[in-house]
């Protein structure tokens, strides 16, 4: 059974159709690419996945709970982590505290066993040293390494990045994507939007090419980034890839 | 452990800080008096006392404020967070309150508490005393009334700061939070509000000076604070300049100490943990 299934999912902002009967599995392991130009639905889409995004019409099962459901909502996003562009790190708050501060309240685990896995986590993200400092002291790479131990932290079950790299200055792409690569390695359920090509052929199971709302071409990266079938694909990565 | 054993330490001489510092301002601020109703000729066997009257009036002054703004600090924070509820349940209220408190003047609210209140009060109160509570008349002091107007007063007037503050945080905090699995609750409660208080505490704090102005207005219910005591003191000495000077002088001494205290307080909450 797969993990994430979307079943002929729409969503409108206003009158605008952002997501067109969308159909969509994800196996329990997969590391899946989502690819595109901006205001083809990409982010809108993983947002739907632990719905930050309310859809209109049909049916996203997560882990097999129906996320319609409102009751749901809470127990799926416990299961589904997310890390986004803009790092969203709690300001006010150490790099432990944000990292430990769900466990404690939402798992309602005790503080030291939240500290310490929060350590560990920020030991795998290769921080642990800045753990007592607050965010506005990180650099962008550092922040956004805290913002996936800070997913992780609630042992979700799925991970989404919502374009994990793309407000970060160009040396320090490298070290988000590498924390990425081992939790791919690791076997984590991974969906990224991302404009990264060389992270997607190194570590994607799957590449998903979207454009106005739709799917338009999906398969192994390789297939997709070298022999694309669809002439918008074509166009879209002749414009990225120089 | 240690870490807890230094906060109640820290806690025990800021509050032992107050207390003599407390004491030792409104010392200074008798024997400043003393020496200002001599160097002005009131008749010296009289100036201990007067000056002791404006002293105690002042103090009740401070007071007045301290207590209110606390509580009117909890009204704000309720009625500002249910203002942005998506419930009318909590919506409507917190808007009717906001809407009658700064739509009405305050020395009405305040005439309102201290004989309108009694009278409305008096079906519950007459069942109350039955089961051993005081007479309301014993009860709603004018110390207690002024105290209910001035809190909810500034309670209407903090809500909208805190809406606003509230509002001003970026939506990226609640997604964060959200996608963390934190209930609306709980996202107010450790992300939302510690950041706003970042940002509503400069306008909180102007309320607050405001307030230590408008608890004036308790003097026509007979409070003895700092206005009704020169009153009363210029109806036995017929010299209103000086005493109105010495009264307006506590006031600014009062309203710089606190707008000190706030600087302070604002420099405080910077330092710790950088404003995104």
């Amino acid at each position: 059974m797969p993990i994430i299934e979307m079943r002929n999912v729409n969503k409108w902002f206003g009158a605008l159709h952002v997501l067109k009967d969308i159909n969509l599995d994800v196996q329990k392991g997969e590391v899946v690419v989502v690819i595109g130009p901006s205001g083809s639905g990409k982010s809108t889409l993983i947002r739907t996945i632990n719905a930050l995004e309310p859809i209109q019409k049909g049916k996203i099962l997560v882990d097999g709970i129906d996320i319609s459901k409102p009751k749901n909502i809470d127990e799926v996003r416990k299961e589904v982590g997310m890390v986004f562009q803009s790092f969203n790190l709690f300001p006010h708050m150490t790099v432990l505290e944000n990292v430990s501060l769900a466990p404690r309240i939402v798992r309602k685990w005790p503080r030291e066993k939240a500290e310490q896995i929060a350590m560990e986590l920020l030991e795998r993200v290769d921080i642990a040293d800045q753990a007592e400092k607050y965010p506005a002291q990180l650099s962008g790479g550092q922040q956004q390494r805290v913002a996936i131990a800070r997913a992780l932290a609630m042992q979700p079950k799925i991970m989404l990045f919502d374009e994990p790299t793309s407000a970060l200055d160009p040396e320090m792409v490298g070290e988000v994507l590498d924390a990425m690569k081992e939790l791919a390695r690791s076997g984590m359920t991974m969906l990224v939007v991302t404009h990264e090509m060389g992270f997607a052929r190194e570590v994607a199971d799957r590449v998903i090419f979207m454009d106005m709302g739709e799917i338009i071409e999906e398969g192994e990266p390789d297939q997709v980034f070298s022999n694309p079938q669809h002439e918008r694909t074509k166009s879209f990565l002749a414009r990225i890839i120089h | 452990m240690n870490k807890l054993l230094k906060m109640v330490t820290l806690t025990a001489i800021a509050v032992a800080a107050i207390v003599v510092g407390y004491y030792v301002f409104f010392a200074g601020i008798e024997a400043a008096l003393r020496w200002y109703f001599l160097a002005t000729k009131f008749t010296a066997s009289k100036v201990p006392n007067f000056a002791h009257n404006l002293r105690s009036g002042a103090e009740v002054t401070i007071k007045l404020t301290v207590i209110s703004s606390i509580t009117g600090l909890f009204l704000g924070l309720i009625a500002g967070i249910s203002r942005l509820s998506k419930n009318p349940l909590f919506r409507w209220p917190a808007q009717f309150y906001v809407w009658v408190i700064r739509g009405t003047p305050l020395l009405v609210q305040i005439l309102f508490a201290y004989n309108a209140l009694p009278f409305l009060l008096n079906p519950i109160w007459k069942f109350l005393e039955s089961l051993g509570v005081p007479p309301i008349q014993d009860v709603l002091t004018p110390y207690w009334a002024a105290f209910i107007a001035l809190s909810v007063n500034v309670g209407a007037y903090n809500a909208e700061v805190i809406r606003a503050g509230i509002q001003a945080i970026a939506k990226g905090q609640w997604e964060a939070a959200m996608s963390l699995g934190m209930s609306p609750f709980q996202v107010m409660r450790y992300i939302i509000v510690p950041q706003a208080i970042k940002i509503v505490v400069p306008p909180l704090v102007n309320n607050v000076i405001a307030l230590l102005k408008d608890s004036s207005l308790a003097s026509v219910i007979t409070l003895l604070e700092l206005v009704h005591h020169g009153q009363r003191m210029i109806s036995i000495t017929f010299r209103p300049v000086e005493v109105y000077i010495a009264v307006a002088a506590i006031y600014l001494i009062l309203t710089t100490v606190l707008t000190f205290f706030t600087d302070w307080l604002e420099r405080e909450l910077a330092r710790r943990g950088a404003v995104a």
